[in-house]
């Protein structure tokens, strides 16, 4: 059994007395490609510092590698990538020189592969990164995340400026790393597609709280959008349990359904006299109605 | 496209993946594979992609397809070989021998010989209306069907 390589637990952070993030408590195993959803303000990056040591908790802790995360010794942090929300490059130095700088930290940096990418992401090692787009700077940001090849790569929001082919060139290094399974990878996106194909956990951060966290398929499963359908109106008292959210229209009514289990459909419809009909919903829909 | 080749040498598009779906991936993936492997457009003994192959081909998560090679194989649909591709196993049942098969069928004869014994039907109707039942199941000719009396 592998000891997880980050593990949460009761983290808060307050700034100035504003609570920023609460109670939250995770791990994240070798393998685990993690997709962290929230509205804007909802925490995450607040979160991601939290695991990367930038700043410390102001109740419970993060473990990195087995080490507090605001202590880590500088061979953990050599296992450590970072792709900030907002790049910290050097306007006046050229993308070789860049990668340069970043390379000379890590003796493990990988050339072949930084190279590789650099050529086939086209982006333009003699172009100096103050002439450089917001794409191209982002692409860039993600090379030197990933160029010492780390155990742990965490991303925030990485796509934001790429274009779709990009993004997908995004995407397969990711699975790359994922398909190494001794690697891990957090990222927050708001790009829920993207979210959708590469985790296989989903933190929903709402509220400065871990609203929702588990494995992807689990919450799809978990939860439904129920159509209720009867012969006869149903009554005002008509209440589904779990129900986030119920519309009731005369014979029919649906509603959103947390912790559904498919064998809960027979009783259910005998209980409630109608027929029922479960809807499958989209990441994107959860999100949605997680947040009405 | 994306296609791979079965054990007959013909050439098939590979599964079709909807990410964005209320299915779960997993389920997308587990189904197709279930399914072209009992209709036979997946005979035994096909190779399928390698994880990596799959989870790059689709842009999913590897441990996605890990996790459904897993189930497979653990219902015997497919089959894990040292260092080579997963293929496609061959149906349990045919392996199996006949005696092993009838056991299976044990209990089910014996409800129909308790029934008929109590409806004072005769050994000769029963093998009949077996014999009908069984001709009505067959799969293929359609025109072989009897209709049931």
């Amino acid at each position: 059994m592998n000891s997880p390589y980050i593990a949460a637990r009761g983290l808060g952070k307050s700034f100035s007395g504003k609570q920023v993030l609460a109670d939250v408590s995770f791990v994240v195993e070798p393998g685990d490609v993690v997709g962290v959803l929230g509205k804007n303000g909802a925490g995450k990056t607040t979160l991601l510092e939290l695991v990367l040591g930038f700043t410390p908790a102001t109740s419970g802790g993060v473990q990195l590698f087995g080490y507090d995360s605001y202590r880590l010794p500088g061979a953990a942090k050599a296992r450590i990538g970072f792709v900030p929300q907002q790049d910290e490059l050097v306007n006046q130095l050229t993308a070789a020189d860049q990668i340069g700088v970043i390379a000379s930290f890590y003796p493990k940096w990988d050339d072949e592969l930084v190279g590789r990418l650099s050529r086939e992401w086209e982006v333009d090692l003699n172009q100096r990164v103050k002439n450089m787009s917001v794409g191209q700077r982002q692409k860039l940001s993600i090379l030197l995340g990933l160029g010492h090849k780390p155990d742990v790569l965490i991303l925030d929001e990485p796509v934001a400026s790429l274009d779709p082919v990009a993004r997908r060139q995004f995407l397969e290094q990711i699975i790359e790393v994922a398909a190494d399974g001794n690697r891990s990878v957090v990222f927050s996106s708001h790009i829920v597609s993207d979210v959708e194909r590469l985790a296989n956990k989903i933190w929903i951060l709402k509220d400065q709280r871990m609203y929702w966290q588990g494995d992807f398929d689990s919450l799809k499963d978990s939860i439904v959008r129920l159509h209720a359908r009867a012969t006869r109106p149903l009554p005002e008292s008509f209440a589904i349990p779990n129900a986030l959210n119920v519309q009731r229209n005369g014979t029919t009514a649906t509603a959103i359904v947390r912790g559904w289990r498919a064998e809960m459909q027979d009783n259910l419809a005998q209980q409630l006299g109608a027929e029922l009909e479960v809807e499958q919903l989209t990441l994107e829909e959860i999100f949605l109605e997680l947040h009405r | 496209m994306h296609y791979f080749t079965n054990a007959h040498g013909r050439r098939f598009r590979l599964f079709i993946l909807k990410p964005h779906s209320g299915v779960p991936i997993y389920r997308q993936l587990l189904e197709q594979v279930r399914r072209m492997a009992a209709s036979g457009h997946l005979p035994p003994g096909t190779e399928l992609p390698s994880i990596r192959e799959l989870a790059l081909k689709h842009a999913i998560n590897p441990m996605t397809v890990s996790k459904v090679y897993t189930l497979l194989e653990a219902e015997g649909v497919l089959e894990r070989n040292r260092g080579k591709p997963m293929t496609v196993a061959t149906p349990k049942r045919a392996q199996s021998p006949v005696a092993k098969r009838l056991e299976q069928l044990e209990p089910h004869v014996e409800q129909v010989a308790l029934a008929a014994r109590q409806l004072e039907l005769t050994e000769q109707d029963v093998v009949k209306a077996l014999h009908d039942s069984w001709e009505n199941t067959d799969e293929q000719p359609v025109h072989r069907r009897t209709r049931p009396r």
